[in-house]
């Protein structure tokens, strides 16, 4: 089976990209402030407005000696107060993952991995995320509800200088007028010009 | 698959440490808080107390030790100088963005720590709660780490590090200035390399 910096050398040395750099985890984010209610959140998409806290790129793509396997999709949606909700609330809903011209994640449902479904694809998150204790009101520092968070079964990289964007698709989404937040989380490089720790 | 003594011995190589094979293999954990709140880890790990804040007398190995970065973890250190979750005392909407700097190279860059649960770190695993009276689970205390993605990044022997981080509020954008009774603590986990005599002295 192919790790995470196998199947990245590989795609970077089919489409001529340079190898070097120094090997780390990369996980880049982007912020949607006061979605509302909408059927399509597209993220990296949008850096203008933006500070360092609310995303760590200022375009939709890596540098030209920068890539990076996406292996965790992470997504959270906070009240203007910061309470975590669930994202989007607990209806279907789905992710896709567009690099350059291609889809390579499509229609990903991302309700099962979170809210009061409890039937996360994997095996290691323990209820799906549930919420507990239903008696009690989220706030800020009372945090009832975990993130909505996806492991991939394959690497999917984002080479260098390659636009990429993530769009999640529902029938009017309820995302509020706080913040939805998107991260993507893997193996990466980034640039170097002497060794690799 | 690159395992964490191939790496350890990949870069022993390319950095001319040719001993670095020949040392005890071990698993280890180095920490520090901020208590100047200066934005810095490890900096000035020298001045802080062990083992009530720092494990370290420097914030570097000596000869022939090194650390395999596997997991990076925040927290917090309370009022009462206790270690405490980070999102109990910042909340969950606070991210931490920081950098790890080993010698004159930054080895991970702006990665965030969202104190609602940092990905792969498969949210509720970590969780643990306050008991209400009917001994329900009544909060989440997320996990607030970074799992190193393939092979984790070294630390050489004799190579000054540090972490530089900022809090900001990921709803306004707003940084989040750290304060007393917040202090901000972080540990390096990972396979240690320890100095061992082969010849008796």
């Amino acid at each position: 089976m192919a790790t995470q910096p196998q199947k990245l050398a590989y795609v970077d040395s089919k489409l001529g990209a340079p190898n070097g750099g120094q090997q780390t985890t990369r996980i880049l984010f982007n912020t949607i402030e006061n979605p509302g209610t909408t059927s399509a959140l597209t993220f990296f998409r949008n850096f203008q407005g933006l500070t360092n806290g609310q995303t760590n790129l200022t375009q939709n793509r890596l540098d030209s000696m920068e890539s990076m396997v996406i292996k965790t999709i992470w997504l959270a949606q906070y009240t203007s107060a910061g309470a975590l909700q669930s994202t989007g609330g607990f209806v279907g809903q789905t992710v896709s993952i567009i690099v350059g011209n291609q889809t390579v994640v499509k229609n990903l449902p991302i309700a099962f991995n979170q809210g009061i479904a409890g039937q996360a694809f994997d095996r290691l998150h323990d209820n799906g995320g549930g919420i507990l204790d239903t008696s009690n009101t989220e706030t800020a520092n009372f945090q009832r509800f975990q993130p909505c968070e996806i492991r991939l079964l394959t690497d999917i990289v984002i080479p260098p200088q390659v636009a990429f964007e993530v769009r999640i698709d529902s029938n009017s989404g309820v995302y509020g007028s706080g913040a939805v937040v998107c991260a993507l989380s893997g193996y990466g490089k980034i640039f170097s010009a002497g060794n690799s720790f | 698959m690159i395992t964490a003594q191939d790496k350890i011995l990949h870069v022993a190589n390319k950095l001319g440490l040719t001993s670095l094979k020949d040392m005890q293999a071990s698993t280890g954990a180095v920490y520090d808080v901020d208590t100047d709140l200066s934005g810095q880890i490890f900096s000035a790990a020298t001045r802080h107390q062990f083992p009530s804040v720092t494990n370290l007398t420097d914030n570097q190995f000596e000869v022939n030790e090194a650390l395999l970065v596997e997991n990076i973890t925040f927290f917090c250190k309370d009022e009462a100088g206790l270690i405490t979750n980070f999102q109990n005392l910042y909340n969950s909407n606070a991210v931490i963005l920081f950098d790890l700097v080993i010698g004159n190279k930054r080895v991970m860059k702006d990665t965030p720590v969202f104190a609602a649960g940092s990905p792969y770190t498969f949210a509720n695993v970590g969780q643990q709660g306050s008991l209400d009276a009917g001994n329900v689970v009544s909060k989440y205390l997320p996990r607030n780490q970074v799992y190193m993605e393939g092979a984790g990044v070294l630390i050489p022997p004799q190579v000054q590090w540090y972490v530089q981080y900022t809090i900001y509020n990921v709803v306004t954008g707003a940084i989040i200035p750290p304060t007393a009774g917040k202090a901000l603590g972080c540990y390096l986990f990972g396979t240690k390399v320890l100095l061992n005599f082969n010849t008796s002295i």
